[in-house]
Parts: structure tokens; C-alpha cells; sequence
């Protein structure tokens, strides 16, 4: 700022008076500016306290303050420099510029992704999509999917894997009867047809309770009164009820 | 030329496919029909290369998003099938969207701080807007501390678009002095 430095060279902020520099801080700062003065040899925090005391007598306008830390504060910048050593400021110069160089680099990325977001919008704007069939995937034929005991081995070890890990389950005596389950797995299908082979587990909650109803579908299915059928490849298994054919 | 799942050439699985796309009519993974069309991963690749182009010109189009494929109306022909379908398809979506989806699109699979770290703002809302409009998913967690999710574009995200791949997406922006 030379023009307010000039300006204020008539009326100068404050007089600086020690032994190394004697006249207006202002004209402290150009020299140090011009490497004219060596700041080195100037204490600057016994100018400021000078200062404080002389604006303690008499109060500068709040303007003239303002000046007055402006100036100290580019003062202060400048003999920190100084006091750097020159392999330090050339290694913060290099930090700096790698740090100009990743912000450039970032936004010229963002830049490159506005242009490509545009170009989405505009072809998005075109409407030219594609739509799939109205066909619902439902009615699917069941016939290439026959449940393999596999898939219902797996279904069962997805049951089991969400039950709680073994160190947190309390060890109580539990009875749990085949017949209790084949009961509660008959009202179930009673009440309902068809339903996810999840949902048979859903009031399982230990793993011997779980097994216990795993065999009792199996019991279900060996007699007839159930079956089970997987919709689509992957799809979910689901239990149907079925009328047991007397023999 | 019986059992058509006996043929072996390229024509003849490109029609099996083709049947088997237009029954499923929702994405399939190049996995699930290996195993329907009981043929290996090369034969697919080849029949769902020859069904695509076979499928040139005419009203129906060949999508593929990375490992699934389905079949779909031409993009060509969006505003008749638009006069008898009622498409829930956003008409548009905000500037913030586009630039989310751009950023996904290229990047795939990346997590939310990548997308925030280039966008340089907070991208939570809009994720959570693009996932339930079906136009990016989790593709799975990164195996770091606190496994965040990991985004990816989905086959609606092509529909939207009207293109048969990702690779038809205009040229990839280069990676510039940072790279993911």
C-alpha cells in the first residue's frame, strides 16, 4: 500500500524512536520493505509496547489504530521471513506451489465432470430412453427351477447365520419338540398357503430351534403336506401348503 | 435343429438368448445365463455380441450394465413407446444429480468422500435421492476402517440415457494431477 503510506507520511501513525531507526513507522515500513533497514536489529515488541503506553495517554481515532496494526502486522510478517533460514523458505515455497498445483488440478477435475454432467442433462433432456416390457417377472414358469436340497441347505445355513453368534448365546435347557413344531408349522400353512421360506424361521430364536423346524418342513414335505418352489433362479424359496394325498 | 438348447453355434444361442431375455424382462447377469442357456462364459459373451447387433435397426435394443444384460425398447422408438406406457422416469434431475451421477459413472465403484472430495461439497442428500430414484446402488464396502459403501450406476441409469453400455458414455475425462 504505498499511496497510504505516502498519505500518512504527513501525519505520521506513530514516531518510531529507537536506536537502530528514528522517524515515522510508516516510513519503517517501506525501508524494511526495500530491505533499506535491517528489522533484525529493531525489538518490535518493545515498539508496540512504547506504542500501547503512548496511546494510553492520548487516544488515537479508531482509523489511526486501525493504520497502526495494519502496519505492525506487515512489519511482524516481514522479520518472520527474515528470520527464516532460506533452505526452510524455499521448501514452504515448494509446499506451496504442490499445494496451488493438487487445488488446480482438483478443480480443473471438477470442471471436466461439470462439462460431462451437462452432457448427461442434455441427452437425458433428449427422452430418447429405453423401457422394458410390461411382461410382470411373476409368471416365470417354475418348471426349471425344482428346489435342489442344496439350494434348501443353503437357505437353511442363511437361517442359521442369522441367529446370534455362538459366544452370545446363553446356554439354557430348552425343549423343543418335533411335534410342538410340526403343530405350529401346520397353523402357519393353515392360515396362510404360501409362504417365504424365511418366514417359517422367523420365531426361531435359537439355533436348536431353527433345526428343529427344519426338520419338521422336512417331515411336512415327506408327507405330503407341503412343498416348496423357488419362483426364479436366486429367488427366494417359498413353503406352499398342499392337500396330503391318502392313500 | 431341435432342442434349442443342443445348439451350439452362435446364431442359434443369440435366439435362445434373445427368448430367455424377452421371458425374464428385467436385468440378468452374464452368471445367471451361463447357467440357463447351459454354455460357457465365452458363448454368451459371443451370443449377446451377435443379438446386439442383430438387434441394429429394428425396435428393440440390446442394454448391458456391466455384468447383466437385458432387452429393451430402441431408444429411437422412446416417444411412441412413451404414448402407451406412462414412464416414472424423472424428466429431469438437478445440476447437483448430473454432476453426482457424472462423477459415479466414471469413477465406479467409488465411496461418498471420493464424490465430496471432487465436488467439494456434502453429497449425502443428493446420494440418497439418486439411490431411491434406482439410478445408483451399492456395489459393495471398501475395506478400510469403517467399510463405507462403495456407489455404482445401475442398468436404469442407461435407460435413462438411451445408451447400450457404459462405454458408449461420451470420452472418460483424463485423470489430471489426481487420481483415485
Amino acid at each position: 500500500m504505498p499511496e497510504v503510506t505516502t498519505e500518512l507520511e504527513r501525519d505520521p501513525v506513530y514516531v518510531v524512536r529507537t536506536a537502530a531507526f528514528d522517524g515515522p513507522i510508516e516510513l519503517l515500513l517501506t525501508l524494511a520493505q526495500r530491505a533499506e533497514v535491517d528489522l533484525k536489529s529493531i525489538a518490535l515488541a518493545s515498539l508496540t509496547d512504547d506504542y500501547l503506553r503512548a496511546i494510553d495517554q492520548e487516544r488515537p481515532p479508531l482509523d489511526r489504530l486501525a493504520a497502526f496494526l495494519v502496519i505492525g502486522a506487515r512489519l511482524v510478517q516481514l522479520k518472520a521471513a527474515g528470520l527464516m533460514p532460506d533452505a526452510m523458505g524455499a521448501e514452504a515455497e515448494e509446499d506451496l506451489q504442490a499445494w496451488e498445483d493438487a487445488i488446480k488440478g482438483r478443480l480443473e477435475e471438477y470442471k471436466r465432470f461439470k462439462e460431462l454432467a451437462e452432457s448427461l442433462m442434455r441427452r437425458h433432456a433428449s427422452g430418447r430412453f429405453t423401457f422394458a416390457g410390461l411382461l410382470e417377472p411373476e409368471v416365470i414358469p417354475q418348471a426349471r427351477v425344482q428346489v435342489s436340497l442344496d439350494a434348501l441347505a443353503s437357505a437353511f445355513q442363511q437361517v442359521l447365520d442369522r441367529l446370534p453368534a455362538a459366544d452370545q448365546v446363553t446356554f439354557e435347557l430348552e425343549h423343543v419338540s418335533l411335534a410342538d413344531k410340526l403343530d405350529h408349522l401346520r397353523q402357519m400353512l393353515a392360515h396362510q398357503p404360501q409362504l417365504n421360506f424365511s418366514a417359517v424361521f422367523q420365531h426361531a430364536r435359537t439355533r436348536l430351534e431353527a433345526v428343529v423346524t427344519f426338520l419338521a418342513l422336512l417331515e411336512l414335505i415327506r408327507i405330503g403336506e407341503a412343498r416348496v418352489a423357488q419362483p426364479s433362479a436366486f429367488a427366494e424359496i417359498t413353503v406352499h401348503a398342499q392337500e396330503r394325498k391318502e392313500n | 435343429m431341435s432342442g434349442a438348447i443342443d445348439v451350439r453355434d452362435t446364431t442359434g444361442l443369440a435366439a435362445a438368448l434373445e427368448a430367455v431375455l424377452f421371458t425374464l424382462n428385467r436385468p440378468v447377469t452374464v452368471l445367471e445365463l451361463q447357467d440357463i442357456l447351459q454354455s460357457p462364459l465365452p458363448d454368451v459373451e459371443a451370443a449377446a455380441s451377435a443379438l446386439g447387433e442383430s438387434l441394429a435397426g429394428r425396435g428393440l435394443f440390446l442394454q448391458r450394465h456391466q455384468d447383466q444384460l437385458q432387452l429393451v425398447t430402441d431408444p429411437a422408438q422412446a416417444d411412441v413407446v412413451r404414448r402407451v406406457l406412462r414412464p416414472e422416469y424423472p424428466s429431469r434431475l438437478s445440476p447437483a444429480a448430473y454432476e453426482t451421477l457424472a462423477i459415479i459413472a466414471y469413477r465406479q465403484p467409488l465411496t461418498r468422500a471420493r464424490i465430496e472430495e471432487i465436488r467439494g461439497v456434502n453429497c449425502e442428500a443428493v446420494l440418497e435421492s439418486l439411490e431411491e430414484k434406482g439410478l445408483i446402488q451399492e456395489t459393495g464396502r471398501l475395506e478400510t476402517p469403517g467399510t463405507p459403501r462403495l456407489f455404482g450406476t445401475t442398468m436404469k441409469f442407461l435407460q435413462i440415457l438411451g445408451l447400450s453400455s457404459l462405454d458408449e458414455l461420451p470420452p472418460p475425462p483424463q485423470s489430471g494431477s489426481t487420481s483415485s
